[in-house]
């Protein structure tokens, strides 16, 4: 077999591959997507199940909105994941360049810690955290689930980028330090700028983390103003039926921001980490 | 209460404070030489890190405790010390076996296949293509769902009679009965177990592909010189550089889902008979929901103390504590 | 650096929204459990009708039902719960038992005659029996009926008449004529998950005029025509006249199932034939009544309020609670209400709507509460018994549906089991009796 006929092959293949993953995403969106333009009586009729919608409404998108006030939860989620992700992002940096670039006294136990904090059960954390949330009158906050989403999502945020710092020669920095710069500067200068797709990932990871986050939502909040989109989407399944259509429609609008971002995402991811950097 | 939180966040700003001053301190002193070098990595890792303790500390020691204690809800006057009845209760009970095995599939199987994706995919995604900056932002897209959006769809679409899934088979003549997906020991879990895999592929195809972008370029140039084949270069190359990373999100990934339940309580609720049930759904469904605090809490114990037995052997047998880092 | 200060600015501004909002004045919380928006609609509008009126003002809180449990559970531990909280009759041992909510007999006493005779002679009575006191004002009354594809009856040209009634073994008779396979029908939306006991264990109680224990608290529902009556409930599964996949259907599945037209029969609570109503065409269901006990003909069914109204052992404020539960249940705002949730009215001061006539959506089911064969059973106890509910329950039947152990074995568990904790609690309360089966016509 000659090289080029191997190359062909391996190229062949990759493209199969690259097409039956896309099938297997895309068809559940689809379903999705499909079920969402439907109306109530065609979702739930199970003598003829039609792949494309019959009768394509938007009443499940308007419903949503209008009786659901799906615009509110949208609001809150932003609120709290956005601002849960901006410290999620800063507490790492700091926390993984100390991981990185630092041997330490305890840097083992430190991190250990951060591994055992992600073993124990969520819902044995909620419980003692919304006493003391109760206590302090912060019950049905925002800010109660921030704190929350902060501390689940920090540990895997920490060490994430602690990888990603490693990554980064250390002769960089060096350089900046003989031309006189101190740590901060280096830093803030040097190092920050090679690893902004890094930083991008991370918040989308602290993102994507709390956005998706349900049973704290659901005992951390309890008027139907301050639910995030998981909690309200929750309330479509009531004790006897299932809004599918309109549970579907807020499924595939609660992916839009995360879709979003992941566009923007794999663009960095794409261009490499270190790839600036060796050129810089 | 109120006073003991004002308490944490005044000891964290004070010794944020403190501990800024001294940084400060030093830098003005001596601005040619290096700050302390004992002292920063801690002022670093201090938010983080005592964020954390506040957050964590006390509930894994209060589950410890409440683990061995008679802590039921409808008995608020009863909470005693009970002598390990709380575990003895969770070992006899006739299932037991059942779900722990189930739990050690249900985890082996998914977190192994969603490794095996995501790698393939992350390798399959290294080299440009045309569209590949829009292939990725779409299979990326399940790890954006939230879970119970993803578990309601799978257990409606494995409907075994107005499932879209059997009436695809039958239409593609792959099956010629409809079959009952979550009404049959064995498939429920399969069914689980799918929903978890598509939901955590491009967990490890994201964080693969950034590794991979981090290996230079003139190491595979070398080896193309000398004539390697891929499956050689992978494991001669590739994998040792992205090894870091794979032991991080084995690890981490292993742990979430062990600890996961959403899918289980959403699409099977652990049935047909305790055949999907794993132990942490069974902690939720049962010991919780049930109001008792102390069985919840002994089901978390030997969750905890099963992972971090994991954890050990997961660290030693990949020779990840060789730096000192765990 | 203005730059950098305007950042800085917007950054603090991000975090702004995250803090609590500052609440004026005194005020009720009150939870809903199982909210739409048509309920929170309903609840606002009526809060400020009565902040009008007595100047105290309620705040409508909400938890999807899902999760409604386990959120109760967590309030009531950290001494959270709402001043006036809905619950659903199956909490009410565990709320009991754990203190969290208060007793009513003091605020009642006196207007019982206000209330209908379901409320009073069923609902209260037992709720006495159980627990010593009145703990719940119901919000509505609801039923069991037998919801049926009328189309389907014609088509195989069954006579079913509402007025009439039916017996257990025409029940399961029509079930099996439904069944066919062919058409992708099946005879009865069966339900194999959580709560597959609870319409079992009315049937069962079917044998025993309504008694599940004696007195000494041994059960009754395990004797062998018990057993017996286990195959032949179970055996509807078991010859096909539900999906494979019922196994694991819980109510969802079920009322899925039948408006969606794959079964032909539904147990379900009168509150379903809202479902029904916006999903189905009238031509097509129907509603016949529980069937009557092969042993002595009478109707054996549960009456109880979906989501009844307590007050909380936290409230600060019981005496403005109670006058918020009143004015929830007067008869003006009481019919409102029952008619947006598919709901029986609690006070006997209603008028004449049509919805509840012999022609409206309900005939059959006010005709089961005005029946002098209607008897309600007993419930499963005055202990708690969440983690069998959520657990072996369920689970002993599907292990009898798998093959895996046989009939008697299955009941014999779940009934050792009750009788265990239903002995215990004898033990354990001096002077407690077992519950009795209540009915409408004694007095």
């Amino acid at each position: 077999m000659s090289s080029k006929m191997k190359r062909n092959l391996s190229t062949l293949g990759r493209v199969l591959l690259l097409a039956a993953y896309l099938l297997a995403v895309i068809l559940p969106i689809y379903w999705m997507v499909a079920t969402s333009l439907k109306p109530h009586t065609e979702i739930i009729d199970a003598q003829n199940l039609t792949y494309i919608p019959q009768n394509p409404t938007t009443e499940n998108y308007e419903q949503l909105f209008s009786m659901y006030n799906y615009g509110s939860m949208v609001k809150n989620s932003v609120i709290i994941s956005g601002s849960t992700a901006i410290v999620i992002t800063l507490l790492s940096i700091l926390s993984g360049y100390a991981f990185a670039r630092y041997s330490f006294k305890g840097k083992g136990t430190i991190l250990l810690f951060f591994l055992i904090t992600q073993m124990i059960p969520g819902i044995l954390v909620i419980i003692p955290l919304y006493l003391i949330f109760a206590n302090a009158g912060l019950i049905n906050t925002r800010f109660s689930l921030f704190i929350y989403y902060l501390v689940v999502n920090l540990p895997f945020c920490a060490i994430t980028m602690r990888s990603f710092f490693e990554r980064i020669p250390y002769t960089l920095e060096e350089a900046a330090y003989v031309d006189g710069c101190t740590k901060w500067q280096g830093l803030f200068k040097i190092i920050l700028p090679i690893m902004f797709p890094g930083i991008v990932a991370v918040f989308v990871f602290a993102f994507i983390g709390s956005w998706n986050e349900l049973i704290a939502g659901t005992i951390f909040i309890s008027t139907s103003d301050m639910w995030t989109v998981p909690v309200g989407l929750k309330s479509l399944i009531g004790k006897y039926d299932v809004k599918w259509g309109v549970l579907m429609a807020g499924g595939v609008l609660a992916l839009l921001p995360t879709a979003i971002m992941f566009a923007v995402m794999q663009r960095f991811v794409v261009e490499g980490l270190t790839s600036g950097a060796v050129k810089g | 209460m109120l006073w003991q939180i004002a308490l944490y966040i005044l000891l964290v700003v004070i010794l944020f404070a403190a501990g800024f001053r001294l940084l400060r301190k030093h830098e003005k002193k001596n601005r040619q030489l290096q700050i302390s070098k004992k002292l920063e990595p801690y002022l670093f890792i201090m938010p983080a890190f005592l964020l954390l303790l506040l957050a964590f500390g006390y509930p894994l020691v209060n589950s410890v405790l409440m683990s061995f204690q008679n802590y039921k809800l409808i008995e608020p006057g009863k909470v005693y010390f009970n002598n390990f009845a709380n575990f003895k209760n969770l070992f006899s009970d006739r299932d037991i076996g059942l779900i722990m095995r189930n739990s050690f599939v249900y985890v082996i199987a998914s977190v192994g296949m969603q490794f095996l994706l995501g790698l393939i995919l992350s390798l399959a995604l290294k080299k440009k293509f045309r569209g590949r900056g829009v292939y990725q932002a779409i299979v990326f897209l399940p790890w954006a769902f939230s879970a119970f959006v993803i578990g309601l769809m799978f257990r409606w679409s494995f409907n075994g009679e107005y499932g879209v899934v059997n009436d695809l088979l039958i239409k593609l003549g792959l099956i010629t009965e409809k079959i009952a997906w979550l009404g049959t020991p064995g498939l429920s879990l399969l069914v689980v177990i799918l929903a978890m895999i598509w939901m955590g592929v491009p967990f490890f195809a994201i964080m693969y592909l950034a590794a991979l972008q981090s290996i230079p370029e003139d190491v595979y140039e070398a080896a193309d010189i000398d004539g390697c084949g891929a499956v050689r270069r992978f494991f001669a190359i590739t994998f040792p550089y992205i090894k870091p990373t794979v032991i991080m999100t084995l690890l981490l990934r292993t742990i979430w889902v062990f600890n996961s339940f959403d899918l289980i309580v959403v699409i099977t609720g652990g049935g047909p008979a305790n055949h999907s049930q794993t132990l942490p759904s069974y902690m939720y469904t049962r010991a919780f929901s049930g109001y008792d605090f102390g069985l919840a809490s002994a089901l978390g114990v030997v969750l905890m103390v099963i992972l971090a037995v994991y954890a050990v052997i997961f660290l030693q047998v990949t020779k990840y504590n060789k730096a000192g880092d765990f | 650096m203005k730059k950098k200060l305007v950042a800085l600015m917007l950054c603090v501004m991000m975090f702004i929204p995250l803090l609590p909002a500052g609440a004026s004045g005194v005020q009720l919380r009150f939870i809903d459990v199982s909210p739409s928006p048509a309920r929170q609609e309903y609840y606002e509008k009526t809060f400020a009708k009565f902040r009008e009126e007595t100047g105290i003002s309620v705040a409508y809180e909400s938890v999807p039902w899902d999760d409604a449990a386990n959120k109760l559970t967590i309030l009531g531990t950290s001494n959270q719960l709402p001043d006036v909280i809905t619950t659903w009759a199956g909490w009410l041992g565990q709320f009991t038992a754990a203190g969290w909510v208060i007793p009513l007999a003091d605020y009642i006493a006196g207007t019982e005659d206000q209330y209908t005779d379901t409320v009073t002679k069923l609902v209260w009575k037992g709720e006495k029996e159980l627990y010593g006191n009145v703990y719940t004002v119901p919000d509505g009354m609801m039923v069991k009926g037998v919801f049926v594809r009328k189309d389907w009856a014609e088509e195989e040209g069954m006579d079913l008449d509402p007025k009439k009634g039916w017996t257990y073994s025409e029940y399961f008779d029509a079930v099996r004529k439904f069944t066919n396979p062919e058409k992708n029908r099946y005879g009865t939306s069966f339900r194999g998950a959580r709560g597959a006991f609870d319409p079992l264990f009315v049937y069962l109680q079917t044998l025993t005029g309504g008694r599940a224990y004696a007195d000494d608290g041994s059960a009754l529902f395990n004797t062998p025509e018990a057993v017996a009556a286990y195959e032949t409930w179970n055996g509807l599964y078991l010859d096909g006249n539900a999906p494979k996949d019922a196994i694991n259907w819980g109510f969802i599945e079920m009322v899925d199932n039948f408006t969606g037209g794959l079964t032909g029969t539904l147990i379900n609570d009168s509150e379903v034939a809202a479902t029904c109503i916006t999903s189905m065409k009238d031509e097509q269901w129907m509603v016949m009544p529980m069937p009557e006990s092969d042993v002595d003909g009478k109707i054996y069914n549960t009456v109880n309020s979906p989501y009844a109204y307590s007050i909380s052992a936290s409230s600060k404020n019981p005496d403005a609670a109670w006058q918020l539960i009143e004015y929830l249940t007067r008869p003006d705002n009481n019919i409102e209400y029952c008619k947006l949730t598919g709901l029986i009215p609690i006070k006997k001061d209603v008028g004449d709507d049509p919805l509840y006539g012999p022609d409206g959506y309900y005939a059959t089911f006010m005709q089961q509460l005005n029946d002098p064969r209607l008897v309600v059973p007993c419930a499963f106890g005055p202990f708690s018994y969440t983690d069998m509910h959520q657990g072996m329950m369920h689970e002993e039947i599907q292990k009898y549906l798998l093959g895996q152990q046989d009939a008697k074995t299955s009941l014999g568990l779940v009934a050792g089991e009750l009788e265990k904790r239903m002995k215990q609690y004898l033990a354990d309360n001096p002077g407690s009796a077992v519950e009795q089966p209540k009915s409408l016509s004694e007095e």
